[in-house]
């Protein structure tokens, strides 16, 4: 290791060996992938389009009810 | 599905401590040691380096004859890859170059299941080498994992283990420079981690050094294992269950990645 192998001007300097400071500072250790928050929109979605779909079917319930009123009269 | 693959990845990982998969799986790494002659090897140095090939056969070595024009003497030189540790002139230095009492004692504590042999190379400085040792005793009073750790002491001057000494010291290029005592973490085949040294025996680099060979063994170690094969005779196969595995079990809080 190339930060222990050559001699220093004091042992003050020295540093320490690097397993150990890879070990002190959790680097041996394999790090969990960093999971990101993305912004969720599917709730969002899902009532626009429930929304959408309680819309159409009321309209067009009531076009073939209204339909029927009207060959019902005539 | 992203969780599910996540939880897929996480149990294969490996959940080996690092102590046990390097006495497991990773071989002593090889020394070299080179006969540097000039001219002809005369018969007897022949009869001489057969002799020593035949005695340190069974080591993490290989030894060899080279041709070097500009010497005068013959000579031998140990390399660690291509790192001179040491230079001999005479092949009688070169008795007990692959075994010695205390190595054989340390390879068999680490056959036996053993998490580490700690190594003190004390200077002669009774004050200093006191003093550290106190600190490894405490510190290991106070670790769960105590039993299954077995310190050492050896004289920076013993001449039985001199050969031993010696390759301690070149663990790092300035460690001969160093007039301190230091502490090796032993393990694997003979492996001995880069020292703590001098005010650097600290209870908390043991303990830091202690988690190092008890966790788990992830691909970031493997693929970059430290410290330095300790050139020794012995057969690998067969240890014995690493005891600490026995511990965590026992008490899984211990437990850590």
């Amino acid at each position: 290791m190339d930060q222990d192998s050559s001699a220093y001007d004091s042992l003050a300097v020295r540093p320490l060996p690097k397993w150990l400071t890879d070990q002190r500072d959790g680097l041996t250790k394999i790090q969990p992938a960093t999971i990101e928050m993305k912004e969720d929109r599917s709730l969002a979605i899902s009532f626009i389009f429930t929304g959408a779909i309680i819309i159409l079917a009321i309209a067009l319930l009531t076009v073939i009810i209204l339909r029927k009123k009207k060959k019902n009269s005539t | 599905m992203r969780i599910l693959i996540l939880a897929a990845i996480l149990s294969l990982a490996c959940t080996t401590k690092v102590s046990e998969w390097v006495l497991l799986n990773a071989p002593a790494n090889q020394y070299t040691l080179i006969y540097f002659y000039n001219g002809q090897i005369n018969e007897t140095a022949r009869n001489q380096n057969a002799s020593i090939g035949r005695e340190i056969k069974p080591a993490n070595i290989e030894f060899r004859s080279v041709e070097k024009k500009d010497i005068g003497q013959p000579f031998y030189a140990l390399y660690y890859g291509n790192r001179l540790f040491r230079r001999y002139n005479d092949p009688k230095d070169l008795i007990g170059l692959t075994v010695s009492p205390l190595r054989k004692k340390i390879a068999s504590e680490i056959m036996t299941g053993k998490l580490c042999v700690l190594t003190y190379l004390t200077t002669g400085n009774k004050e200093k080498d006191e003093k550290g040792m106190q600190i490894i005793q405490k510190a290991l009073g106070d670790s769960p994992f105590k039993n299954i750790i077995t310190v050492v002491e050896l004289s920076r001057s013993s001449v039985e283990e001199s050969h031993f000494v010696s390759l301690l010291l070149n663990v790092e290029d300035d460690l001969k420079t160093i007039p301190e005592p230091m502490l090796f973490g032993v393990f694997g085949r003979f492996k001995a981690l880069e020292p703590l040294l001098g005010k650097g025996i600290t209870e908390e680099n043991i303990r830091l050094m202690i988690d190092f060979l008890t966790a788990d063994c992830s691909c970031l170690i493997k693929d970059n294992l430290p410290g330095t094969d300790i050139l020794f005779t012995n057969s690998w196969d067969n240890p014995t269950i690493a005891l600490v595995n026995k511990i965590l079990d026992e008490n899984p809080s211990l437990l850590h990645h």
